[in-house]
């Protein structure tokens, strides 16, 4: 039996690890030599929760009911629930495999806390409040990663004009991951590794400004010019290392959640629904204010937004939202008056920008847990949202939250190399819901019925 | 099962290399047993670790908020 590893490269984008840096990356070049790759298309909302999530369940986020970090809690304007770990109601591969005896070894997955006993060993991803909480299984195995690295690193805040801070900060992080996978990957028990670098998407994030000359605040000669690139070497290596442990049994996987590209500023959705009348404040803020702080006279507010990757929109429905005065047979009208509204939204220079509006009953088969009532992509994606008010005008040139240069792209990577086939083909693009069928098809375990993706053949 | 009917201990099965290697472990610790020396690091392992799940408190989750304000999941 194939025994499967895989790599997962947060917001790694296609055109730099494929294109633009490829010669400069020996590994993955060998593998992309032997293996098949090419893009994946990323889940609606392109976003790292449910992203992850969709790609080791085989589920879209309609039915995990997760569309996103956070999602409001019994339809209160301000109360809100976090997508943790324990929200998960999907069998990932990891309990499916475990349901079949075989053992697996989860690292970095967003989101994984409170970690969960599995078949294996898990060390928890990013939303893990600190290294004092239980945050691996079997629990004696922080331990051992505290013997070996230290303190482990979760994260690194890389919203702040310290750059130098942040680059110090990701390469510290992502060398003691990799010292403690080797460590796994060699001493523990496993037939599916599967592991998350986050640093590649904090490293995007916060540098690409400086990296992309396309990018509206870009600096030629900048001193970062190369930091994006010198980290994806730098992971490069990293993985030359992890290809030395493992044996021709074992099918590697490289994958990421969604892509990455230039941000072109930030679009604020609730100045948008001010201007165009459907959001009433009592009092207009006098300072860049969130809107759960600001006045609302919701008796005559119809709808408000909420930012980040993607806009979501709630309508103050009548009998469902505390103060709601939307009745519901307008309920639709209402939805389809505001998308033709915001397809009607020029950028500052005047020209149309390439938004969507997806209504969520329209977009997935089930919806379950607490959607949104429009899912709002600005400028394919270019636009973030921004959900704060009093900034005086609906564009802004930067995040509203501190520096931050890159949105998501709709694709990401899939690179699958098979140690004893010879390939090196570009397979075309294909779906984050192909991934869990076609590890299960790999390691030989019986594909449920209920995942929709197809299994890529190479 | 009535109460007063549990059983105070029961069998859990070991490969039998293990055993072979915490019955030479236990040689002058003072452990009588295989399964005194196993039950005693099963306790400390159970004990330190609640099996049960821990629920988020709310501090934790006032700082999972913050830290993803910080990322900008929460714009």
């Amino acid at each position: 039996m194939k025994k499967v590893l895989v790599i997962g490269m947060d917001c790694a984008s296609p055109k730099l690890l494929f294109e633009e840096f490829i010669d400069d990356l020996p590994n993955i070049r060998r593998l992309m030599g032997k293996g098949v790759h090419g893009k994946l298309r990323t889940i609606i909302p392109p976003i790292t929760i449910p992203a992850w999530l969709s790609m080791v369940t085989g589920k879209d986020a309609g039915r995990l009911g997760l569309y996103g970090f956070r999602h409001r809690r019994n339809n209160s304007y301000t109360d809100i629930w976090l997508a943790t770990r324990d929200k998960l109601k999907e069998k990932a591969l990891w309990h499916i495999l475990g349901d079949n005896g075989l053992k697996s070894t989860v690292i970095g997955l967003p989101p994984s806390y409170p970690v969960e006993p599995i078949n294996g060993h898990i060390i928890s991803g990013f939303m893990t409040p600190d290294t004092n909480r239980q945050f691996t299984h079997p629990p004696e195995l922080k331990h051992e990663i505290e013997d070996l690295v230290g303190e482990y690193l979760f994260d690194v805040v890389f919203r702040t004009d310290e750059k130098d801070q942040v680059l110090e900060g990701i390469y510290e992080m992502t060398e003691k991951r990799f010292r403690v996978i080797r460590y796994l990957l060699e001493n523990k028990e496993w037939d599916l590794f599967f592991f998350v670098e986050i640093g590649l998407d904090r490293l995007q994030h916060g540098f690409w400004k400086y990296h992309d000359p396309t990018h509206h605040l870009h600096e030629p000669g900048n001193r970062f010019q190369s930091a994006i690139k010198d980290y994806y070497e730098y992971l490069d290596k990293e993985i030359g290392k992890l290809l030395e442990i493992i044996d021709d049994d074992t099918i590697v996987f490289i994958v990421s959640d969604h892509g990455a590209k230039a941000m072109k500023g930030c679009f604020c959705v609730n100045e948008w629904l001010m201007e165009q009348g459907y959001l009433k404040l009592r009092k207009s803020p006098e300072e860049v204010t969130d809107l759960e702080k600001a006045d609302i006279d919701w008796s005559r507010t119809r709808a408000w937004g909420w930012g980040g990757y993607y806009a979501r929109i709630f309508i103050n429905l009548k009998g469902r939202e505390a103060q709601g005065i939307v009745p519901p047979s307008e309920y639709d009208e209402i939805r389809d008056e505001i998308s033709t509204r915001i397809m009607e939204i020029k950028d500052p220079q005047g020209i149309g920008m390439k938004n969507m509006v997806l209504k969520p009953e329209e977009t997935y088969n089930i919806c379950n847990g607490d959607p949104p009532d429009l899912m709002v992509f600005f400028d394919d994606l270019s636009w973030r949202s921004a959900g704060t008010i009093g900034h005086g005008s609906m564009y802004l040139p930067e995040n509203d939250k501190g520096p931050d240069d890159a949105v998501h792209d709709w694709q990401g990577v899939f690179l699958i190399y098979d140690p004893k086939e010879n390939q090196g083909r570009d397979i075309g693009q294909k779906s984050i819901l192909d991934i869990a069928p076609t590890i299960l098809k790999a390691m030989e375990i019986p594909i449920p019925e209920d995942m929709k993706g197809e299994v890529i053949e190479w | 099962m009535k109460k007063g009917e549990e059983k105070k201990f029961t069998t859990v099965s070991i490969p039998t290399p293990l055993f072979q290697k915490i019955q030479d472990r236990i040689k002058g610790t003072g452990f009588t047993s295989v399964s005194s020396y196993v039950a005693y690091v099963l306790r400390e392992v159970i004990t330190e670790e609640p099996d049960e799940e821990q629920p988020f408190s709310k501090e934790d989750e006032e700082r999972i908020k913050d830290r993803l304000r910080a990322l900008g999941y929460l714009d």
